[in-house]
């Protein structure tokens, strides 16, 4: 019982980094209706943000939260403005090559770093990094305990943002139909452009909260790219709510997996979790949840 | 006739040319090094380079081999095999080196091996220990360092003589090394009677180690026994304190745990962890010590065993090319087989047991972290600090 207690936790809290990582995506995704697979690349540049912010001047990483989300904002608006919102308007035999166009992104950011900073790994080792506290003889991580509650409040955020706001609903209203919006006066190529901005901005905000736990290197950003697209799969496209679900079912299944079947096993549960809900649910919880 | 003349005469200048070349003597030889210079394994590829170029300053001070300077040619591997397999095929192809050393990770060891054999071109192997790397029958691969499974000999003695555990567990990475290393830890242990709990194999750069560590955790074993590189070793240990395992005694199997990153990284988490090591600065050979106090000198950093691993592999090969009837491939080849010296790492000479060949034989050691410091501390004549057992529980820490 410990075990599993102490494996679930490691799940949930994962997961609640997953939840992050996943509602940008769904928010590109749902809006634009292309997959943005340049989605864990996005986040492997907010983590090397952070790192040279803490190695260069001591920043602690959590602070670093406000220069690296306002920074991937910036990038992902320009990516949309200038190098995907272009191709809509291109008439090609493919329809999607704006999918195509992520995959270049990511690997020119990918590249890009690795030029700039060499294969090499780097961690961000704080004091508390290591540090734990106990409830009950169940460990949690200090560093992932407070990532799991800022992404949280995140997601809470993005959630009463998306629902109370104008601008939230111009972006419901764009993901929901494209011409209706525009016929209410939606300004729809302004809304991809924030749309993007802002998934890149919450995926910076979870490549940041993951740096100070994992370490980085530049091609870390492939692994996350496919766990998003999981993630926003088996949510839901566009839904916010889904993609929380997501994330958290997607964490518990990789740490159960790992302890009852076997760590080699890990990458393969969540495979396999992804064709189930292709095969028996598409759409994802959102059919059942209905947000 | 005067065709006859012209070539006559083209064939002598020729000729004079070719006498005069080799009467040069300022003629370098060229020494191929592979080393992951990049990627996850850049670290320990760092310190190799560093000591191969101190040993390299040092014999070419002296003026070199019978008058001719070395020349190193490091390639990078990055730490994947088929890099590395095309970095050792230029070297010989372009670069036309007459001998090749280095060789760092197993993997990328056995590709690279695999082409000098090919190209009959002598390899002396610096650290690459999976054990079938010399077990191939190739006459051309020497190997400076034990294989993977004498790594934990001294860690043998520690356990029967002083720990005494009755349960294991053994964690490794699924690569050549963490495979060859694991599994004839786990026949040392049948032999000592030590009851196996669990061993398991992990993918590189895996973000979690909890779920694993959780078992390990339940099991409750007296000992873990860990086989990885560096920044994994690092996570294994930080995840272990958070997870607030107390086993009597943490084992690292080389590799990782010695070098200076890993406390870097793992930082208080890595106090008290046991390492096997093939050699350290207080090992009675001679030139070990004024090895490590120039490196340190040099470098403004601690050395380790791969570095002492590369600066003497050095000057194995010197050695050799000073003994060579030519520096043709094969009289180095002849000329490495028939070594026979002393080295800041230890005796050198390749033979051949059991199913190994041209292999060399060394004693093993082992090292605590003790305050952010490895002291060695088994076994006990060439111990410079006592060793701390049983280590504290996390919670009785500081």
């Amino acid at each position: 019982m410990q075990v599993f207690l102490q494996v679930a936790v490691a799940g949930v809290l994962k997961g609640g980094l997953y939840a992050l990582i996943g509602i940008g995506m769904t928010l590109i995704m749902g809006v634009m209706g292309i997959i943005n697979l340049a989605h864990g690349q996005l986040m492997m540049v907010s983590m090397y943000v952070s790192y040279v912010l803490f190695s260069s001047l001591g920043i602690d990483p959590y602070l670093t939260l406000l220069v690296s989300m306002p920074a991937l904002f910036l990038l992902g608006v320009v990516i949309q403005k200038f190098l995907l919102n272009p191709l809509m308007k291109a008439e090609t035999i493919l329809p999607e090559n704006q999918v195509l166009m992520t995959v270049g992104i990511a690997m020119v950011l990918t590249e890009i770093i690795r030029f700039i900073f060499k294969s090499d790994y780097r961690s961000v080792t704080t004091s508390y990094s290591n540090a734990t506290f106990f409830v009950g003889g169940i460990s949690f991580s200090m560093a992932l305990v407070i990532a799991f509650f800022i992404a949280l409040a995140f997601t809470g955020a993005m959630f009463l943002f998306l629902v109370k706001t104008d601008l939230g609903r111009s972006i419901r209203a764009t993901a929901q139909d494209k011409d209706a919006a525009v016929l209410m006066g939606v300004n729809t190529g302004r809304i991809t452009v924030i749309t993007f901005g802002l998934g890149a901005g919450l995926v910076a905000a979870a490549g940041t909260l993951l740096a100070p736990v994992f370490y980085i290197f530049p091609d870390i950003g492939g692994p996350f790219t496919a766990k998003a697209f999981i993630i926003t799969i088996l949510g839901g496209l566009g839904s916010t709510v889904g993609a929380i679900f997501g994330g958290v079912t997607l964490g518990l299944a990789e740490s159960l997996g790992a302890t009852y079947l076997g760590m080699d096993y890990e990458n393969i549960i969540g495979m396999t979790i992804f064709v189930l809900v292709l095969l028996f649910l598409p759409g994802g919880f959102k059919r059942l949840t209905k947000v | 006739m005067k065709v006859l003349k012209s070539l006559a005469f083209t064939s002598f200048v020729s000729a004079l040319v070719l006498c005069v070349g080799q009467a040069a003597p300022a003629a370098p030889i060229k020494v191929g090094i592979v080393l992951p210079l990049t990627g996850s394994e850049a670290a320990f590829g760092e310190i190799e380079r560093n000591s191969f170029k101190m040993a390299a300053d040092e014999i070419n001070a002296k003026g070199g081999v019978k008058g001719n300077k070395l020349e190193l040619l490091f390639e990078d591997d990055t730490g994947k095999p088929e890099v590395g397999r095309s970095a050792v095929e230029k070297l010989i192809s372009r670069d036309k080196v007459p001998v090749l050393t280095g060789g760092y990770s197993s993997s990328c060891t056995i590709a690279a091996t695999a082409v000098a054999q090919q190209f009959k071109v002598p390899f002396l192997v610096t650290t690459g220990s999976a054990d079938e790397i010399t077990e191939k029958g190739y006459e051309y691969v020497f190997r400076l360092n034990p294989p993977a499974s004498e790594y934990p000999a001294a860690v043998t003695t520690f356990l029967t003589d002083v720990a005494k555990p009755k349960t294991a567990v053994v964690l490794y990475e699924n690569t050549s090394f963490g495979q060859s290393s694991s599994k004839s830890f786990e026949k040392i242990l049948q032999t000592i009677n030590v009851k196996l709990l669990l061993k398991e194999g992990y993918n590189a750069n895996s973000v979690d180690f909890k779920p694993l560590l959780t078992r390990v955790k339940s099991l409750n074993p007296d000992l873990v026994y860990m086989v990885s590189y560096v920044m994994d070793a690092a996570l294994l240990m930080r995840q272990s304190k958070e997870l607030d395992i107390n086993p009597a005694l943490f084992v690292g199997g080389g590799a990782g745990f010695t070098l200076p990153e890993f406390y870097e990284n793992a930082k208080d988490a890595a106090d008290y962890v046991y390492s096997a090591t093939l050699w350290s600065e207080s090992v009675p050979y001679p030139g070990a010590r004024a090895y490590y106090d120039k490196y340190k000198a040099a470098y403004k950093q601690a050395t380790e065993y791969h570095g002492a691993e590369a600066y003497a592999s050095l000057f194995v090969l010197a050695d050799a090319l000073k003994r060579a009837k030519s520096l043709s491939p094969k009289d180095i080849r002849d000329a490495l087989a028939a070594t026979d010296m002393k080295t800041a790492f230890g005796p050198v000479k390749f033979v051949s047991y059991g199913k190994k060949t041209q292999q060399n034989k060394l004693p093993t050691f082992m090292v605590q972290w003790q305050k952010a410091t490895l002291n060695t501390v088994w076994p006990r004549n060439v111990a410079t600090d006592p060793y701390i057992y049983p280590v504290p529980k996390w919670s009785a820490r500081k």
